[in-house]
């Protein structure tokens, strides 16, 4: 089957089966090699990617049911020239340890941030609870994700940094 | 008119006052006798207590599930804080640990049993019957002692209640003493001379203290059990509550061992997994005592061996067919087909098997049966996830992947192929509300 998607803003064309999972399509046809396999079961968050602006988990979602929904995967963030605000925030808080989970995390993040202009220390915490990291670096995820905020807060108010 | 005329008149006039005032006083005293409770002295410190009584009332506290709602955040267990939603309005669950301000630390036995039995706090308010005193009324000395012990033994933590948010005129609590009136039966549990030793006992952990039937039978229009209907099945957070007698929608018969496994674990061979709030239940009995679990589904398979046995398909498990080329909603269907054969299958169509991985096969599935399909949307948008570092079953929720148009087409398809049920007549609008 064809299947036309909106990813980062362009169109792609694929030719697969139609239950392929998303995060298959993105890493084998487009080189989108961000979202990772962790579980393949939809457990640990490492292939979290956005569709419609609500992050899931790719390795769940069968290229079928996309249709025209947009998807957004940590590539539409930035690149590693001009890094998006809240991937700079992950590298300032050196939040990753061996960066497996990373690319989950930062899209959902990026969903909660696009969603609440401020968000609450517990609103972070429990809107990042789905995605599991195996080294320990979540004190450093949550601090990063603290930083993003109050940078896009302030951006937003025109402070100077 | 005549003078004589006029003073006859007068003294009707002042009887009838008389008489009126006399009605208005009574019904003041009833109204009082109805709404008010006086306050329980406050107690210093809490007394000492066995710790075999302390244990015991663990147990007991296990069976009455009081951690699913008096339990939110697990590293600040019986602080509170649990919404629940009622047709008068959320009642937020409180604090009760052992805390002298915001718990129930100052108050003494006397204060802790008249608000199990009668559902007065210590200062004389009346609790809501969210709090499902109506059951625990028919609580044995010794269990309300235990709990007693139990809970003053807990650490203390301050978390002071969460206001209520409740419907004109429902937040004047005085109201809740006619609801008492109509429903609290505080006579003592008393067995039936005619059953064994153990259906007594699950009658007893049914009744006061896991409170079955206050979810799994309906309500009347003033909130309280509807006791023509025991065990016809309720509604609990949104989610129906299935039948426990001879309407039980599951499509498999229940055989007592199956139940006493289901009431453990929240799983047995052909059902599916505890979802919802019967998941909390489960959390809760399973720290009870195994031979009063083992009663408990003797007493409810007493009722639930009423349904009659039934040619469902889940007598026939395995792949879900396509739909008929002349389903006068084929389209629908198709795509309800789709989505089940590219998300659902991977791990449903596989089958599971005593300890796999894989998951029930969705003709068995509970949920395609339901009177309507509250249930199933819950299930297919937010999964089944276990408390954290509980080994449970797993479903990963699909509320953000499928469209709104997607989740009900799955959810007609699998209806009807999967179950070979009539249609939900309410589907569409169930989904769209549903993500409110």
């Amino acid at each position: 089957m064809s299947y036309e998607l909106q990813v980062n803003g362009k169109k792609h064309l694929v030719d697969t089966d139609a239950d392929t999972p998303l995060l298959y399509v993105l890493r084998n046809d487009l080189a989108l090699n961000g979202a990772k396999f962790g579980c393949g079961l939809g457990q640990c968050g490492a292939c979290t990617v956005m569709l419609d602006g609500a992050p899931v988990m790719s390795c769940i979602v069968p290229v079928s049911v996309v249709g025209a929904r947009p998807v957004r995967t940590v590539e539409g963030l930035g690149t590693a020239a001009q890094p998006g605000m809240l991937q700079q925030a992950f590298i300032d808080e050196q939040a990753a340890q061996c960066g497996y989970c990373i690319a989950g995390m930062i899209m959902r993040a990026q969903a909660l941030l696009d969603r609440h202009l401020a968000p609450t220390d517990e609103q972070i915490r429990n809107h990042m609870m789905p995605n599991l990291c195996r080294c320990g670096t979540h004190m450093r995820i949550l601090r990063a994700v603290r930083r993003a905020a109050d940078t896009m807060g302030k951006a937003r108010r025109g402070d100077r940094p | 008119m005549s003078d004589a005329g006029r003073g006859r008149r007068r003294g009707r006039t002042l009887r009838w006052l008389g008489w009126l005032s006399l009605v208005a006083a009574l019904l003041g005293i009833l109204a009082v006798a109805v709404m008010w409770r006086p306050a329980l002295a406050p107690i210093d410190a809490a007394p000492r207590f066995e710790p075999g009584l302390v244990e015991r009332g663990a147990r007991v506290a296990a069976l009455g599930t009081c951690a699913a709602c008096h339990t939110v955040d697990p590293s600040r267990p019986f602080a509170g804080g649990f919404p629940i939603e009622t047709p008068f309005g959320t009642v937020y669950s409180t604090n009760i640990t052992p805390d002298k301000r915001t718990g129930i630390g100052g108050w003494s036995l006397e204060a802790f049993e008249r608000a199990m039995r009668k559902g007065v706090s210590r200062d004389g308010h009346l609790l809501y019957p969210a709090f499902p005193y109506n059951h625990y009324a028919r609580l044995s000395q010794g269990d309300v002692q235990a709990l007693y012990a139990y809970f003053m033994t807990r650490p203390p933590l301050e978390a002071p209640a969460h206001a209520n948010a409740m419907r004109f005129p429902f937040g004047f609590r005085p109201l809740v003493g006619f609801w008492n009136l109509l429903y609290l039966d505080d006579a003592p549990f008393e067995a039936d001379p005619k059953q064994s030793a153990e259906w007594n006992r699950g009658a007893y952990v049914a009744d006061a203290l896991a409170h079955c039937s206050a979810c799994h039978t309906p309500r009347t229009r003033l909130g309280g059990p509807d006791d023509k209907r025991f065990f016809d099945g309720g509604e609990a957070e949104d989610w129906y509550v299935p039948a426990l007698n001879a309407k039980s929608p599951s499509p498999l018969p229940w055989s007592r061992e199956h139940l006493a496994a289901y009431l453990r674990t929240g799983i047995a061979p052909g059902h599916a997994a505890a979802g919802g709030p019967m998941q909390g239940v489960v959390e809760n009995l399973r720290h009870g005592d195994p031979a009063d679990i083992d009663a408990l589904a003797t007493y409810i398979h007493r009722y639930l061996a009423q349904a009659p046995a039934r040619d469902t398909p889940a007598r026939r498990p395995g792949s879900l067919p396509a739909p008929k080329p002349d389903d006068p909603d084929l389209a629908r269907m198709q795509l309800g087909h789709q989505v089940y054969a590219d998300a659902c299958a991977r791990c449903h169509d596989a089958g599971r098997a005593e300890s796999s991985g894989t998951a029930l096969q969705l003709q068995q599935a509970v949920a395609l049966y339901d009177p309507d399909p509250r249930s199933l949307i819950h299930l297919v948008r937010d999964g089944i996830a276990p408390p954290d570092g509980e080994p449970a079953r797993w479903m990963p929720g699909f509320g953000a992947i499928l469209s709104d148009e997607q989740t009900i087409a799955l959810a007609a398809y699998l209806r009807r192929y999967g179950a070979g049920q009539a249609d939900w007549p309410d589907l569409a609008d169930a989904v769209r509300k549903g993500k409110e």
